[in-house]
């Protein structure tokens, strides 16, 4: 069954792939098909508050459950496979912008809060970098990306409510409701569902790679 | 049988997409290999 699990997700990727863009009707309001650049770029973004979270989790394990390495090390790969995610969600999200407002970067509050969340995690993997003691190093970092539990939803979630932004309506929309068609809202979450299996497939691969280089460089 | 836009723009998501998951498939094997090893 474990073997069968990464084949799943190559059909489930596929198909949502092949779904984005035959099934999804387009957005009212888009240029052209630039609204199919949702299903990559929402996915992508969400994946990645999900992955800040569950550093926030890990840390939090590793500063009141024992203080195992283990958990620190799964905190630290988290915001590493998280950060990539959320380089992609802004990426993609300047392609769309250009396409739909004129130019790549235009400093709206949504494109300012997502930089502000790249470089609050940028500092975090700098801190890691910086402190050379291990045990010192996990404390000070799990303390840090406790912090990302209260930053990452305000960035993500709340000055995006609270600022006049060219930004279309987020899924649920400020007022509480989720106004999008259903086979867009199918796909998106599919595709976030996909996304997500991806973090996590990559985030155990990585954790386990980091503790054979660890217990290599152990004398 | 004429390939739209779109369906380019399906078949490069494709290409990507298989490509990223054999390595992370080879990955997962070699590390199963080295933990083996251990």
């Amino acid at each position: 069954m474990k073997t069968l699990l990464p084949w799943l997700l190559w059909v489930w990727m596929a198909v949502v792939i092949w779904a984005a863009f035959f099934y999804s009707p387009l957005a009212a309001g888009f240029i052209g098909q630039s609204s199919r650049v949702l299903f990559f770029h929402v996915p992508l973004a969400w994946t990645a508050f999900v992955g800040f979270l569950a550093a926030a989790v890990w840390s939090a394990r590793y500063l009141f459950f024992g203080r195992r390495l283990r958990d620190d090390r799964a905190a630290a790969v988290a915001v590493e496979v998280g950060f990539v995610f959320c380089v992609l969600a802004t990426v993609t999200g300047a392609l769309w912008a250009r396409i739909m407002w004129g130019a790549y970067w235009n400093w709206d509050p949504r494109q300012t809060s997502i930089i502000l969340v790249l470089i609050f995690y940028g500092a975090y993997l700098s801190l890691r970098g910086a402190v050379e003691d291990g045990e010192k190093r996990a404390r000070l970092a799990a303390v840090y990306a406790l912090l990302g539990v209260v930053v990452t939803p305000f960035f993500f979630f709340i000055v995006p409510r609270i600022t006049y932004s060219l930004h279309p309506d987020s899924v649920i929309n400020s007022r509480g409701e989720v106004d999008m068609e259903s086979r867009m809202l199918q796909v998106l979450l599919a595709a976030f569902a996909g996304n997500a299996a991806l973090f996590f497939w990559i985030h155990n691969l990585q954790c386990r790679l980091r503790a054979l280089a660890e217990g290599k460089a152990r004398p | 049988m004429e390939l739209g836009g779109l369906g380019w723009i399906v078949i490069v998501n494709l290409v990507i997409w298989t490509g990223l998951f054999l390595y992370l498939l080879r990955l997962g094997k070699r590390v199963k290999e080295l933990e083996k090893e251990r």
